[in-house]
């Protein structure tokens, strides 16, 4: 199959510098470029903004976020609808791999949790103090991850459930059952081995780093050179055409929701690394900034339309502006006022691009 | 459409350089940040403020960052104000656990931090904690409470509203009320019902509905915090129970902080006792630590202070209802 997809396509005409705009409007580097005038732009004022200890922070805020915003980059091309439930999941994963990894559970905290005695004891879960501890408890993170991403799949593809019901019902019910396992404790005493994933490194470069673009560039080649990736793109610009070509779309949609739960636990792993616990609110306020950065990456909310490269430059956009409303030292509310209004905009820009490309292709 | 797309941008990302316009000298002036989970009862309100005005009266400058309850964002916002070389930060961390996580990052970068009124679960990294004696100021409040349960002749059926225990505030409570509890073994019809809040007015507020439907009897009510008596009053009055001390159907209602609300209904008449921690006394403590910390140079200050408070009741309030700051605050107004 070699599909042609309209930002693909480049034109002929020579560039003049009428043309600019809209060549850069247009160009998939565009949120790099915002992304680096915005930084100029910046500097004078924020001269620290590119300190080491900065973009330290800065990347290590980036890096879980990649995570779960490339698994929503999967939902979103596919489907268009943004897979609500990635949050949820992340509370969920987080509790149950503490729960299996955690070297102490305090009676006055846990003894009323249902784990109490079966899977959770004073002295840990069933994974402490073993060498085991710190792989078993990502294991069980990633498959949690899995199935509910199988779950939410199979709702939408065979039982045809709106996508937007199905993981809206799972934001609430995984979020619930985070909560109910540890009776709304945070569980401490994680291994020191999983706790090096948030704030280990291996020479200079850290492990969320390489964890994160093991991930990124696994979603790029999965996404850019490979069949499955093919019928992602096909099946997210028209299902049924793509159902006619003899695309098995059903087990497409499946396996999309399964990335985007398996790309949840990994921003599960990482975020709860770096706290040192499982927390049954973890990711409670991060779905505005994981689909924020979708769409300013440029990920279509009418589907068909997104690459892995795209979120990338999403993220770091996301994060810098982030880091750089919090260096301003502007009230929490403006800050939000802020990023929303640029997810806002960034909607918008949505549609002209997919205009102006469309135009640009067909005339 | 695109050139108003392009104006849109540049107008967007010029938003934040006016904001900054409003003026920020960099100089020589001490900083110090002060990173709160949120300001969602009186106290956290009263603390910010005692906090920021007693900092900005000693000429320190004060960065705010308010973490809107995520534990995660308040550790990237630590981080931040770190880069801008702050020296010191004080914080009301979302719970114990994050408390320690936050601490450890302020100890690798050599800041000082203190730590208000919500303690790190374990002393593993080093703060200036600030916090209530919340077993001794609870079993004050309950042991008014218990006292004026033995003039009424008959047994009482306790309830605690517990709190967060993830918050030590909240387990040094629970054992304060515990302990007038095990003191006076005759006086309870049953062991104490547990009502959880998690610190949640709408988690009270189901738990509570709940414990009062299955034990309607419940006639002595202490509540961890007293942020959650309009929560207590929504679910007492419409059953005829919210009344006043002296009426036949009056609940004994005990509370801790000393809020505001707490200093009305003890003049009204429908709580018992409340337990007060001197909030602006604790603003000043954490202050006077970390400023000594700063000024000796002393990158990792660990000491733990505490407020002992004491209880105030229906039978002290006319001469020591100034000293609660809720009081304080209800007069100022």
């Amino acid at each position: 199959m070699n599909l042609k997809l309209p930002w693909h396509s480049k034109s002929a005409e020579p560039y003049t510098l009428r043309d600019l705009p809209r060549r850069v409007l247009l160009s998939e580097y565009f949120v790099l470029y915002l992304t680096i005038v915005y930084v100029i732009l910046l500097l004078p004022f924020i001269p620290w903004l590119l300190n080491p200890m900065n973009i330290k922070n800065i990347l290590s805020n980036a890096w879980p976020l990649l995570a779960l915003a490339m698994g929503q980059t999967f939902v979103l091309i596919v489907i268009g609808v943004p897979d609500l439930s990635q949050t949820s999941i992340m509370a969920l994963t987080s509790v149950v791999g503490a729960v299996v990894m955690s070297n102490y559970f305090d009676p006055v905290l846990f003894s009323k949790s249902p784990l109490w005695g079966s899977l959770i004891a004073e002295n840990g879960g069933i994974f402490a103090g073993t060498s085991l501890a710190t792989l078993g408890g990502v294991v069980v993170m990633l498959s949690v991850g899995l199935l509910i991403g199988l779950f939410n799949g199979i709702s939408v593809a065979l039982f045809k459930m709106p996508p937007f019901m199905v993981t809206l019902v799972g934001w609430n019910l995984w979020a619930a059952i985070a909560t109910f396992l540890p009776k709304s404790e945070n569980i401490r005493h994680l291994p020191e081995g999983f706790v090096a994933i948030g704030s280990g490194n291996i020479g200079p470069i850290s492990i969320a780093m390489l964890v994160a673009l093991l991930l990124a560039v696994s979603g790029h080649f999965v996404l850019s050179k490979t069949l499955f990736g093919k019928r992602v793109y096909a099946t997210g610009l028209n299902p049924k055409a793509a159902k006619v070509c003899g695309i098995p779309t059903k087990r497409i949609i499946i396996a999309v929701y399964m990335v985007s739960g398996l790309c949840a636990a990994v921003g599960s792993i990482l975020y709860s690394a770096r706290l040192e616990m499982g927390r049954p609110t973890m990711g409670s306020t991060l779905l505005l900034d994981i689909i924020g950065a979708n769409i300013i990456a440029g990920i279509s909310l009418y589907g068909g339309k997104g690459k892995v490269s795209w979120t990338f430059f999403g993220v770091f956009f996301f994060i810098i502006l982030a880091n750089s409303l919090n260096h301003l030292n502007l009230p929490f509310y403006m800050i939000d006022i802020v990023k929303g209004s640029i997810i806002c905009l960034a909607a918008v820009l949505d549609v002209v691009r997919t205009r102006a490309s469309e135009r640009r292709v067909y005339t | 459409m695109k050139r108003l797309c392009f104006v849109f941008i540049i107008v967007l990302l010029a938003v934040p350089f006016a904001l900054m316009a409003n003026g920020q000298s960099e100089d020589a002036q001490t900083k110090i940040a002060f990173c709160f989970q949120d300001l969602e009862t009186e106290f956290w309100v009263a603390g910010h403020k005692a906090i920021t005005e007693t900092l900005r009266e000693a000429g320190v400058k004060v960065i705010e960052k308010n973490a809107n309850e995520d534990a995660n964002r308040q550790l990237e916002q630590v981080k931040d104000v770190i880069t801008q070389g702050v020296d010191g930060v004080i914080i009301i961390p979302q719970d114990g656990e994050s408390a320690v996580t936050i601490s450890k990052v302020c100890n690798e970068a050599g800041v000082p931090i203190g730590v208000f009124n919500r303690p790190p679960s374990d002393k593993s990294a080093d703060s200036v904690v600030v916090v209530a004696n919340n077993e001794v100021i609870a079993e004050s409040a309950v042991e008014h409470m218990a006292q004026e349960a033995k003039k009424l002749g008959r047994k009482v059926t306790p309830a605690i509203m517990v709190g967060d225990l993830g918050d030590p505030n909240a387990v040094g409570r629970r054992k304060g009320f515990y302990n007038v509890i095990e003191k006076y073994p005759e006086l309870w019809t049953q062991d104490p019902i547990e009502i959880p809040t998690k610190w949640d007015a709408n988690v009270a507020l189901a738990n509570l509905q709940s414990a009062i439907q299955a034990n309607p009897d419940i006639d002595f009510l202490f509540t961890s915090s007293d942020f959650l008596f309009p929560v207590i009053k929504s679910v007492l009055a419409p059953l005829g129970k919210w009344q006043k001390t002296g009426h036949e159907d009056h609940v004994l209602l005990g509370g801790l902080d000393g809020d505001k609300t707490a200093c009305e209904l003890l003049h009204q008449g429908y709580l018992d006792a409340t337990g007060v921690q001197d909030v602006f006394a604790e603003a000043e403590m954490i202050l006077d630590a970390l400023m000594k910390a700063i000024e000796n140079g002393n990158e990792t200050p660990n000491e733990w202070l505490y407020d002992e408070g004491f209880a105030l009741t229906q039978a002290n309030l006319e001469e020591r209802d100034m000293d609660m700051w809720g009081c304080i605050l209800r007069a100022e107004e």
